[in-house]
């Protein structure tokens, strides 16, 4: 065992000895690289390295954390926290961190992305392929992020463990005219399978479909969602399945267990698989991170636990616990049997959507919101491309909109984008009917 | 925070081939208490610090942080930031503006010191908030609270023999409420900040403001009649005004928006060089100035000095409806050859600092709150907004109204359920024939950059008085 795994433990079992009945320390070395890219040149290049380590105890059913930094005054950082979690009171929500021992699968974090050089080498291919797509005026943006992490974590209820998680994403959005622009992404967890011209080809096409738009028309349309902004979509169902916001009712899922939430060709998974961006063997808990079937043809099977919600609903532990609160990692739509081009067909008179951001509620529990949908809108006839728009917004509602999906395509991207899809999924193109659309007057 | 080290690192740069160096050290003490429906369900406390390295070298930027204290690393991320900064290659090589050194620390006072207020004491003020919540006569089956406490020291230290060094204390509320009444659900936040110390809590009246978001939450269940879309006038409360202002105002004016170094992730702007928006176009009518200033004493968005060491002040966005002067940092300045206006800020030492707001917020016209309604035959008076949002050129945004009412013969009547504006930020801004004279602001969380770097800001105004816009 390395010396930071040795100090991670050391940190619990000092915890112990200061009197906490329970303790988890993860601590994690993060390298984070990035290039930040605009007009087709690097802005700036940047690098972080972060030491740290999270610290969650319980004390009399007391729940308190903290950061330690580089494993500086460690025991004056516990002793400070055990005396916030004396002045505290009882944690209505806390049931115990989990416990035993358990087995992990292999880490499969990519030291190729830790060691990587010449990190701009790859934003220029992307802005390549924008430019074979759009012509030499094209003028495009992003980012590049690579992420390498050494994970140890900790427990006095048993779980010890020590993982590598890598990842690199590429985001760029290239511009054919002032507004007509497309976005894509690549996302990986290893660098063998990145392939950034992917992105800059997917942005340089839809910029250049989405050339000279118009206005578009509000009213109610079949939508087909590009994979890019039903990350997003699905976003939002991920972050609602947490059994924290339904016991804090900012979820249309509430008291809707085992009851059908959306049509029948919709299952959601969430999987933090090595494939993943947020790839991981265990949670914040310690447990072996698995596979969850979130909803099962349209029925919702379960919401996402920790140890503690898991026992306040009667079930078990999901794997999906942060420090304070479950959360979804990966979320993964199962594959339809209609390819992309069959999907299009499907639509007589219709739109297809690329990207999204802003996107905001008005009430979580009844899932009213609206979000703006950017980059290539087009009105889709007879299964074709027909024209460019512009400036319309989906006010729809969410679990409206999973019960009006009716078609799946068999392509998925893995798609990840800023804080509008996030967490990661794996998404297909996806056939929605009766989208409100709205524009402004 | 070692500011030995950080002079070490800003000394070790300068032995290299650079156009101009910063190191900027932060050091934060960060506490965050977490309620659900009035029990305590976290409290998470920690201290952190550690600095960055800016470099221009070539005409290129690198940028390394670090939060262990030693030289080996100071040398280190020196020498990332070096490496990064020569390897951008750029064909248009990029510059910083030169701006005066100082020397000098600047702090915000606190009458009643955070750091000395007991945590028991802040969880039961907490507390005594949600249990007068739930004994306000409205069924509330949901409640969020939370209260931050930041102590920010921060060291900034430049090539150009700048050395600030700061103190400043920010504390913060938020809550969420969820009322429910004959089967329906509506719901409501409320978002309090400060620069300074825990008198703050008191003034906010918390407790006040959450049972009213109760009962104009029952009410929009119970009585609100619905609106029927239309052309009409309306009058927007503070809060839509600042909204409004920050959004359509103060986002599209950030030069770096502007410039496209933004165009992938926050967006770009409707304003921008050989478009049909630029500084001298009309925007809005006469009666509408919107500044943005870090320079409001206690706000949550208040600084003395940037984080690029420029000296904050006042800047006049929209003035009088015509477009005026674009928020600046030092790159943004250099490119459309002009001067910062000290509009730079990080939210810690792991970020780069980028045009940002403060504080924004529309200018008081003469109008008493009554006399701008007065004139109003038939409208809608929207005092407080839920649902928002706006598109990333900043021209086509949406409000829906949270507390709204009918207007009729200039006198508020009838609560009204979610009314909606979505129109464009000029037809919002042209449309305003009056403004009144009481300005009020609310906290925000401004959100923006790369990785995402929430930072603390006012919005506000005072009542706008909007002709002619259609309202759903």
């Amino acid at each position: 065992m390395n010396d930071v795994a040795n100090k991670t433990q050391e940190i619990v079992r000092k915890a112990k000895q200061l009197g906490a009945d329970e303790v988890i320390a993860k601590t994690t070395h993060g390298k984070y690289r990035q290039v930040r890219f605009s007009n087709n040149q690097v802005d700036i290049t940047v690098a972080w390295n972060d030491y740290v380590t999270d610290v969650a105890l319980a004390w009399k059913k007391r729940l308190v954390a903290t950061q330690i930094h580089n494993f500086v005054d460690v025991e004056k950082n516990l002793k400070q926290l055990l005396k916030l979690a004396k002045v505290s009171s009882e944690s209505p929500t806390y049931r115990g961190f989990a416990k035993g021992k358990f087995d992990y699968s292999k880490s499969r974090g990519d030291k190729r992305i830790e060691d990587l050089q010449n990190l701009t080498d790859h934003v220029f291919e992307a802005i390549e392929a924008a430019k074979v797509e759009v012509g030499p005026k094209v003028d495009s943006g992003g980012i590049l992020l690579t992420k390498f992490e050494r994970v140890h974590l900790a427990s006095s209820e048993g779980p010890t463990a020590t993982d590598t998680r890598s990842s690199i994403e590429l985001s760029i959005r290239a511009f054919a005219e002032r507004e007509a622009s497309g976005h894509g992404v690549e996302c990986s967890s290893t660098l063998k399978d990145f392939q950034p011209k992917r992105a800059g080809t997917k942005a340089g096409q839809i910029a250049k479909l989405a050339r000279k738009p118009k206005i578009g028309d509000e009213g109610v349309f079949d939508v087909i969602f590009d994979p890019l902004i039903f990350g997003s979509i699905v976003s939002i169902w991920a972050s609602m399945v947490s059994a924290y916001s339904i016991m804090t009712q900012m979820s249309i899922f509430v008291n809707k267990l085992g009851k059908k939430v959306a049509s029948k060709i919709v299952t959601l998974r969430d999987n933090p698989a090595p494939y993943s961006l947020s790839n991981r063997t265990f949670d914040d808990e310690g447990v072996p991170t698995k596979e969850n079937i979130i909803i099962d043809r349209g029925v919702l099977k379960t919401y996402l636990h920790n140890n503690s919600t898991a026992k306040i609903f009667k079930t078990n532990t999901t794997a999906n616990a942060g420090l304070i609160a479950p959360s979804a990692w990966s979320v993964e739509m199962d594959p339809g049997e209609m390819n992309e081009k069959e999907l299009f067909t499907e639509v007589k008179r219709g739109l297809y959507l690329t990207n999204t951001w802003y996107t905001r509620f008005q009430n979580y529990a009844k899932g009213d919101f609206s979000t703006i949908p950017r980059d290539g809108i087009f009105l889709v006839e007879n299964g074709e491309i027909k024209k460019s728009l512009k400036d319309l917004r989906l006010s729809d509602n969410a679990l409206a909109m999973l019960g009006n999906i009716v078609g799946v395509s068999k392509e998925r991207q893995h798609v990840h984008w800023w804080g509008e899809a996030d967490p990661p999924s794996l998404s297909p193109y996806v056939l929605m009917k009766n989208v409100h659309m709205t524009k402004s007057k | 925070m070692r500011q030995d080290l950080i002079d070490y690192a800003l000394g070790y740069a300068q032995s290299k081939e650079i156009e101009y160096v910063e190191v900027r050290g932060q050091a934060q003490v960060s506490d965050r208490i977490i309620l659900r429906n009035g029990n305590l369900e976290a409290y998470a406390s920690a201290v952190d610090s550690g600095y960055c390295v800016r470099i221009m070298a070539k005409g290129g930027i690198g940028f390394a942080s670090t939060n262990l204290w030693s030289k080996t690393e100071a040398k280190q991320i020196v020498g990332l930031a070096f490496k990064y900064a020569k390897s951008a290659n750029r064909k248009q090589k990029l510059s910083f503006t030169k701006e005066k050194a100082v020397k000098l620390r600047w702090t915000v006072d606190q009458k009643k010191k955070i750091q000395n207020v007991p945590a028991e004491e802040r969880i039961e003020m907490l507390t005594d908030i949600d249990k007068r919540v739930a004994s306000c006569g409205v069924r509330i089956p949901a409640t969020i609270s939370q209260c931050s406490i930041d102590l920010i020291t921060k060291y900034y230290v430049n090539s150009e023999g700048s050395r600030i060094s700061s103190f400043v204390p920010k504390i913060g509320a938020y809550f969420f409420i969820t009322v429910e009444e004959q089967g329906k659900t509506e719901q409501a936040y409320e978002q309090f900040g400060r620069s300074g110390g825990w008198e703050a809590f008191k003034e906010w009246k918390v407790s006040d403001k959450l049972v009213h978001d109760a009962k104009v939450l029952k009410n929009v269940i119970t009585k609100a009649k619905t609106v029927k879309a239309g052309k009409t006038d309306l009058v927007c409360g503070s809060e839509v005004a600042g909204i409004a202002a920050h959004e359509s105002c103060g986002h599209p004016m950030e030069a770096d928006r502007i410039l496209g170094r933004e165009m992938s992730q926050a967006g770009r702007s409707f304003i921008y060089q050989g478009g049909p928006f630029w500084v001298g176009t009309r925007i809005g009518s006469d009666a509408v100035t919107i500044v943005d200033d870090p320079t409001i004493e206690s706000s949550y968005g208040y600084y003395m000095y940037d984080d690029e060491g420029v000296k904050a002040k006042r800047r006049f966005l929209y003035k009088e409806g015509i477009i005026n002067e674009f928020l600046q940092n030092r790159e943004s300045a250099a490119k459309l050859d002009t001067r910062s206006n000290g509009s730079s800020r990080s939210i810690n030492y792991d970020r780069e600092a980028i045009v940002r707001m403060a504080n924004t917020f529309v200018l008081p016209g003469r109008l008493t709150e009554e006399e701008l309604l007065e004139d109003v035959d038939h409208g809608i008076y929207m005092k407080s907004f839920t649902e928002w949002n706006i598109d990333d050129k900043r021209f086509n945004q949406r409000y829906v109204g949270r507390e709204a009412y009918l207007i009729e013969k200039g006198e508020v009547t009838s609560p009204v359920a979610r009314p909606v504006i979505e129109t464009t930020t000029e037809k919002f801004w042209m449309s305003v024939d009056a403004v009144s004279k009481h300005v009020e602001f609310d906290a925000a969380t401004c959100g923006k950059g790369d990785p995402s770097q929430g930072v603390p800001v006012y919005t506000g105004g005072p009542c706008l008085r909007l002709r002619g816009v259609f309202i759903k």
